[in-house]
């Protein structure tokens, strides 16, 4: 069979599972009795074993069979987690991981079989208990019911007909259908493993004998298998006047069916639901499935059968995968639509139609299309969870390398961000969460003597802060030492020493993002490699974010990223510099001033204001941008306060034009010289606009 | 663009653009024309090299546009009536606009009438950098424009800074 196509879903998926492992071991190394958690690890190697089966991945699949094999004897009560398998489960999702990995890059998994896991997973069931190997590896659904229902499931553990257990009322129909001369037949279907769509079987199947009789219960139910609810089989009761022979043709004859069990339906033999000792179970109306499959959630507590119930599957999600490419499409053509909209609005505007009727019909344009804009980009949101989801693991993995203790702390992973930026993010925040670990925290004895507590914290917050997403990462360790990032410097030549001395402490730490810097005096595999916080720095410029940091020598340090949140149309200022227009962008504006030339004072020979208590450099753009000044220099000037982290500057323009909705055009390789102009938008007459990165130019 | 001296040996007929800078005929293989464009204003993008004139809006797209006449030493454009601006598809895809002074005809050439041009002659002068071969025609002589060279960032970086 061609699984090619479902490899993208295969990976997602076993992305997901991969996930789901990994968050749930690391609960079961907090709480070693957790339930949930098992059952949850168990139903994940499960799904991953049969989706690898699937694929045709073998090794895969060993590997997580015997994962899975673990789970099953926790389960079961054979044997207890300890802290040291939980190492020997991580190496095993390394493995798993490394699979995946190889399979996304060249469809192949590898050859690596991972024996010494195979090995150690092994142990782990035996360690505890010998008769580990009792429990039957081929029959995952045998293990999933072990307990109340053994005796009537089938001798491989999954759905046989003779189990299946009758409503009082569904009984009583079937005495009458026999006394009126019916046959009943119980049928067992086993569909083949390999099967994708195994509900669409399912519905084959019982369309094929609804053609002939009338199916009078099934299990797991109707809707269950619709929706994918079961393993490889189920049975059902049919109500019909054919022979036996019959039944069984029409089941073989639907495709992917692997076989099928069919014979007289004992009624006396069958059980009821009454003899059933589960109270909350005998509630639920028609032939509650006997542990295997759904049961229902009240299980959950008190058997094991009900941890098939929670996520494994869920409720089918109303959502479809879209390419990202084309949503780039769609925010292209949004784009166009918004140009369009504006040379709608200046055409209007010069050809002196004011009626009213037409700016009507403009406004309701443009709100439509800001509607529009704002829902697709949301469309592109995705939470910013999928990359920090990796981060605890790593910090456990390096409370073990570093010989240091620490806690790592996550709030707003549920911040939404433009995907293009959530994918670009992951390095940066590892680089700072590393950093943190790696020079940040002290040593045990140096927080003892410092009176810290012995668990070092290292805290990620992020959160939406108007147009931008803020990311804050710090910790509560060393804080960066000013003097010996300038020494360091000095010795690595980045500065002079007569630099140097007119540092203020703040420039100092903000050498840390100089190229080719890095203040550990060993270079460990956690950090340190030199190529550090520059590459943080460029790569957050690169998304038109900025990056800065606060510290404090003994109290810890903060590092925070502002990213804006969406990259290709954002609110700008558009401004007249002496006869050219300019944007803006808004969210670097503090506020706009009109400033009399009697204000302006020098200090160092630069031009400063005061403005409400703070002393401000001006910047003339006219003469950053190499053009002629049309003002009066008489006249009040028109200033921009812009602000960069918390540093502000007032950037001297010579008229506002006001505020627009503009769409951002890259420049091209010919113009990127000039480091100021950030790119370029097309005005409603078709004029251009150079977009000023205020950024390079403070 | 290499293609354009690749073609030579196909030994078929190319139609050229014949354009006018100073007093001399350039001709511009038709294929790596999206369009021709009349002068318009001109959005300077400011600390760029002097050839770069600035952007202009090509159908919603930014183009940037360079002037011919500085990248080969000769003096500042002076835009008449006859001045176009001509779009160029780049290998990348990406668009460039050139000024010329004037677009005089459509030229087709038999690929056996165009004489490449020896490479010792390419350093003769700065015009002469920029053509990659010579077209004959009943009229006369035409250079061919040598595309790579006229739109490469490279070359123009060598000659500032031997400039300077």
């Amino acid at each position: 069979m061609d699984v090619s196509q479902y490899l993208s879903v295969f990976l997602d998926e076993a992305k997901e599972h991969i996930q789901s492992l990994n968050d749930n071991i690391m609960i079961l190394e907090q709480d070693p009795e957790n339930e949930d958690c098992i059952n949850e690890i168990f139903r994940s190697a499960h799904s991953m074993k049969g989706m690898a089966g699937t694929m045709g991945y073998t090794r895969m699949q060993n590997l997580t069979h015997d994962m899975e094999d673990v789970f099953s004897d926790v389960r079961g009560g054979k044997i207890k987690i300890k802290s040291a398998d939980i190492d020997v489960l991580l190496q095993c999702l390394d493995a798993i991981q490394e699979y995946v990995d190889n399979i996304t890059e060249n469809q192949d998994e590898g050859t690596d079989e991972h024996q010494n896991i195979i090995k150690a997973l092994a142990d782990i069931r035996n360690g505890t208990s010998g008769e580990g190997a009792a429990a039957p590896a081929a029959a995952p659904a045998a293990e999933a019911a072990p307990a109340p229902s053994a005796d009537t499931a089938g001798a491989d553990g999954s759905s046989d007909y003779r189990a299946i257990k009758l409503d009082p009322s569904i009984k009583s129909t079937l005495e009458e259908a026999v006394s009126q001369g019916k046959k009943l037949y119980g049928v067992t279907v086993h569909i083949q493993e390999s099967c994708i769509l195994k509900a669409a079987r399912g519905f084959l199947v019982f369309k094929g004998l609804e053609e002939i009789g009338e199916i009078a219960v099934s299990d797991p139910s109707t809707q269950d298998i619709e929706d994918e609810k079961f393993d490889f089989s189920f049975s059902l009761v049919v109500v019909t006047d054919e022979s036996k022979e019959k039944v069984e043709e029409i089941v073989k004859s639907v495709s992917e069916v692997e076989g099928c069990e069919c014979g007289e339906f004992d009624l006396n033999g069958a059980k009821t639901t009454e003899d059933k000792e589960e109270a909350p179970e005998a509630a639920q109306a028609t032939a509650p499935a006997p542990a295997a499959a759904a049961a229902p959630a009240q299980a959950a507590a008190s058997g094991p059968a009900g941890g098939k119930k929670p996520v494994g599957k869920p409720v089918v999600n109303r959502t479809v995968r879209v390419d990202i490419e084309k949503l780039d499409v769609l925010m292209n053509l949004v784009s166009e639509l918004i140009i369009a909209k504006n040379s709608l609005i200046s055409a209007a505007n010069t050809s002196g139609v004011s009626n009213s009727n037409v700016n009507e019909q403009i406004e309701y344009l443009e709100s439509v299309t800001t509607n529009l804009h704002e829902s697709v980009m949301k469309v592109r949101m995705v939470p910013i969870e999928s990359v920090l989801q990796k981060f605890p693991r790593m910090i456990r993995d390096l409370n073990k390398t570093l010989g240091k203790k620490m806690e790592l702390t996550m709030t707003g992973e549920d911040t939404e961000m433009d995907r293009t930026v959530v994918d670009e993010i992951g390095d940066p925040l590892m680089h700072l969460i590393r950093n943190s670990a790696d020079h940040g925290i002290e040593s045990a004895e140096l927080r003892a003597q410092r009176g810290k507590p012995d668990v070092g914290q290292i805290f990620l917050h992020a959160f939406q802060d108007g147009n931008s997403v803020v990311i804050e990462v710090g910790d509560d360790g060393n804080g960066i030492d000013a003097e010996a990032v300038k020494n360091k410097a000095i010795e690595k030549g980045v500065v002079t020493p007569d630099q140097a001395a007119l540092l203020t402490e703040k420039q100092c730490v903000e050498l840390l993002f100089h190229p080719g810097f890095s203040t550990a005096k060993q270079v460990s595999e956690i950090s340190g490699r030199g190529v550090g916080l520059d590459v943080v720095k460029s790569k957050v410029e690169s998304l038109s974010g900025e990056v800065t940091v606060r510290t404090k020598l003994g109290e810890g340090s903060t590092w925070v990223i502002r990213l804006p949140l969406t990259l290709a149309i954002i609110q700008a200022l558009m401004v007249i510099i002496g006869e050219e227009k300019y944007a803006i962008p808004l969210d670097s504006i503090q506020s706009i001033e009109d400033v009399s030339p009697s204000d302006i004072k020098f200090v160092e020979n630069k031009e400063v204001i005061n403005l409400r208590g703070s002393v401000l450099p001006l910047i003339r753009l006219n003469e950053v941008l190499d053009t002629e000044s049309k003002r009066n220099p008489d006249e009040d000037m028109v200033v921009v306060i812009a602000r960069k982290g918390d540093q502000q500057v007032g950037l001297v323009i010579d008229e506002l034009m006001g505020q627009q909705e503009i769409v951002i055009k890259p420049l091209g390789k010919y113009t990127a010289k000039c480091k100021m102009i950030s790119g370029a938008t097309i005005l409603g007459d078709g004029e251009i606009a150079l977009i000023l990165d205020t950024n390079s130019i403070i | 663009m290499n293609e354009l001296r690749d073609n030579v040996d196909v030994g078929e007929l190319i139609q050229f653009i014949v354009i006018k800078i100073d007093d001399e005929q350039y001709g511009i293989n038709i294929k790596y024309i999206d369009n021709i464009v009349r002068m318009q204003q001109i959005t300077r993008v400011p600390k760029v090299d002097d050839y770069l004139k600035g952007v202009i809006n090509i159908r919603g797209e930014i183009v940037p546009v360079m002037s011919v006449r500085m990248k080969m030493g000769l003096s500042e454009d002076t835009i008449t009536n006859k001045s176009r601006i001509i779009i160029l598809k780049t290998g990348e895809g990406d668009l460039v606009g050139i000024i010329v002074d004037q677009v005089n005809q459509v030229l087709t050439l038999d690929v056996n009438n165009i004489e490449k041009v020896r490479y010792d002659d390419k350093k003769s002068t700065d015009q002469a950098k920029f053509v990659g071969g010579v077209g004959h025609y009943e009229g006369g002589l035409v250079s061919i424009l040598d595309l790579d060279a006229v739109v490469s960032e490279k070359e123009i970086k060598e000659k500032s800074s031997s400039a300077s």
